[in-house]
């Protein structure tokens, strides 16, 4: 039986242990790789050096970073009176595109997760109630997910904050923009419909 | 409903089937083995999505096959030629080696399955009972198997942090978290089953009263640790109380995993009730006393897929069974030996193929 030279079969085999991809795609992306020009791979190469090198996680927010404290923490311009709470970078990167939040954010690294053994103290919850300390933060927006692991790690940390005194709440699951009613399944519209609303 | 045409692809014993079913009665004839009720999974998984056999994908495509489909139209009702729909099922290997299961879901389109399994919901052990209201439940109430998925997701979760032996404070700080998801969806979970068995309850004792042609009365109920209660506080007073053992067991010992259901044909549980032919009767005016709650929330009838239910009973009873399905719309029914009756359409299933007798 023919096998690929060392170099080849090495790369197919660290394409492989990235999430979502098989020995097949692990292969067709190796000789894609290996058609293209010299200097494209070697930038390929290098950021992803560079990543590993040049991010570190922002000690005040966790939020990934070249430079610590990170901008958003370093921004005088954001309300340090509201904090949002996410499981990891890309949750904050996506309420960050909606261009509304001005507020701060606070990242988890993870969600309440028994079965990969993850409990809040492998989670940055220490970290949040050391931020809390000095007063300054009026609410704590619970921005994690809707799935289990997200809605268990929201509703333990609504109980650790609610002695402190501040106001504490949990982003609305509901109908999605441009959606029609119809078409909703049954559990968001039944989400959405005990979220509702008075409108004046 | 109706499904107009169906073409089956490397589906189980079959390569590829084009078969088009009469609007009404179909009986299916022929020996065993030879893809009766592998075409009754094929028709029930074109309706729903989903095989009513298993829940294991790969047990599904031909052996050997690398994909799997199903195509066919689902009509609504006879009066509207527009209410038509052409529907794709495709089962497709992974390159992990697991199968996809992909196409869309039809909102009115309902199947009611009975087959030999559905003894076990008599005789069984309390899940199968829990299966058929679930079931019975996700037909009336879709939104009930999301429910049911993310209850057993809840469930994996909280069985695992009991498992690893949190005590004290730090183990119930750990819980809480859980405790309340568990209570609040397991308590939707319980509203749901408790209003798809109120609404079984007047049908069954029409049906089976049709059927046995005695005056037994049968009932179903709900049954729970925790009675009457349907606030989130009642389960979770419940798993306070459990506690101790829960964390001596490792796992949860209260909640709607645990419940079951109560059949009672004149006071008597089902279980212990008369032969193994009545039993099997109960089961199929249980199937059968779905129809009418289903046709209502769906706003159409269901497709019945009866595997071999008229065998083990009198030649009285096949005919009630008989009269009763008449009022059915589409129903498939297999059968092992040659049946005459008024009305329906014949064909023989022979090696994976179909044909009009």
């Amino acid at each position: 039986m023919a096998h690929y030279p060392e170099p080849v079969a090495r790369l197919i085999d660290a394409l492989q242990r990235l999430p979502g991809i098989g020995p097949k795609t692990a292969q067709r992306l190796t000789f894609f790789l290996l058609k293209r020009p010299a200097e494209e791979v070697r930038e390929l190469s290098e950021s992803l050096v560079a990543v590993k090198d040049r991010i570190v996680y922002c000690q005040t927010c966790f939020n990934v970073t070249d430079a610590d404290p990170c901008r958003l923490c370093a921004d005088p311009a954001r309300d340090a009176r509201l904090l949002c709470v996410v499981e990891e970078p890309n949750d904050l990167m996506a309420m960050e595109r909606t261009g509304e939040y001005r507020g701060r954010y606070h990242v988890l690294l993870g969600a309440l997760s028994p079965l990969d053994g993850i409990g809040p103290d492998d989670l940055k919850v220490r970290e949040l109630l050391g931020r809390l300390e000095n007063g300054t933060v009026g609410e704590v927006i619970l921005a994690t997910n809707p799935n289990v692991e997200g809605e268990a790690t929201a509703l333990y940390l609504a109980r650790l904050l609610r002695p402190l005194g501040l106001r504490v709440t949990r982003i609305a699951r509901g109908l999605p923009v441009g959606g029609d009613l119809e078409y909703a399944d049954q559990v968001t519209l039944s989400k959405a419909l005990e979220g509702r609303r008075e409108i004046s | 409903m109706q499904i107009g045409w169906i073409q089956v692809v490397e589906f189980r014993n079959y390569r590829t089937l084009n078969w088009t079913p009469a609007p009404r009665l179909n009986l299916l004839q022929g020996p065993n083995a030879q893809g009766k009720t592998n075409l009754l999974e094929a028709l029930g998984m074109l309706v729903t999505g989903r095989s009513f056999r298993t829940s294991r994908l790969a047990e599904i495509p031909r052996w050997g096959a690398e994909s799997s489909s199903l195509a066919g139209e689902l009509g609504r009702g006879e009066a509207e030629p527009a209410a038509r729909r052409t529907v794709r099922r495709t089962l497709t290997k992974l390159e992990d080696g697991g199968w996809q299961n992909a196409g869309e879901a039809v909102e009115w389109a309902r199947a009611i399955a009975f087959g030999w399994q559905d003894l076990e919901i008599i005789n069984g052990a309390p899940g199968a009972r829990r299966n058929f209201i679930d079931g019975f439940a996700t037909r009336l109430y879709p939104a009930h198997l999301a429910t049911l998925v993310r209850y057993r997701q809840v469930l994996a979760r909280r069985n695992r942090l009991l498992q690893g032996g949190w005590q004290g404070e730090a183990g119930a700080a750990r819980l809480e978290p859980w405790n309340e998801q568990l209570a609040e969806v397991g308590m939707e979970l319980i509203a749901r089953r408790r209003k798809a068995v109120a609404a079984l309850q007047t049908e069954l004792a029409r049906v089976y009263g049709a059927l046995s042609a005695t005056r037994g009365k049968v009932e179903v109920r709900y049954r729970t640790a925790l009675g009457e209660a349907s606030e989130p506080a009642a389960l979770l007073a419940a798993l306070a109380r459990a506690r101790g053992a829960e964390l001596r067991r490792g796992q949860t010992l209260v909640g709607p995993h645990r419940d079951d259901l109560a059949i009672e044909i004149d006071a008597t549980d089902a279980r212990a009730f008369g032969s193994r032919g009545q039993q099997r009767l109960v089961a199929l005016a249980l199937r059968l006393a779905e129809i009418l709650p289903v046709t209502e929330a769906a706003g159409t009838a269901p497709i019945l897929l009866l595997d071999d239910a008229l065998s083990e009973l009198d030649p009285g009873v096949r005919a009630e069974v008989l009269r009763e399905l008449g009022t059915a719309e589409q129903v498939f029914l297999t059968t092992p030996e040659p049946l005459a009756v008024e009305g329906a359409a014949v064909f023989r299933v022979n090696g994976g193929g179909v044909a009009a007798a």
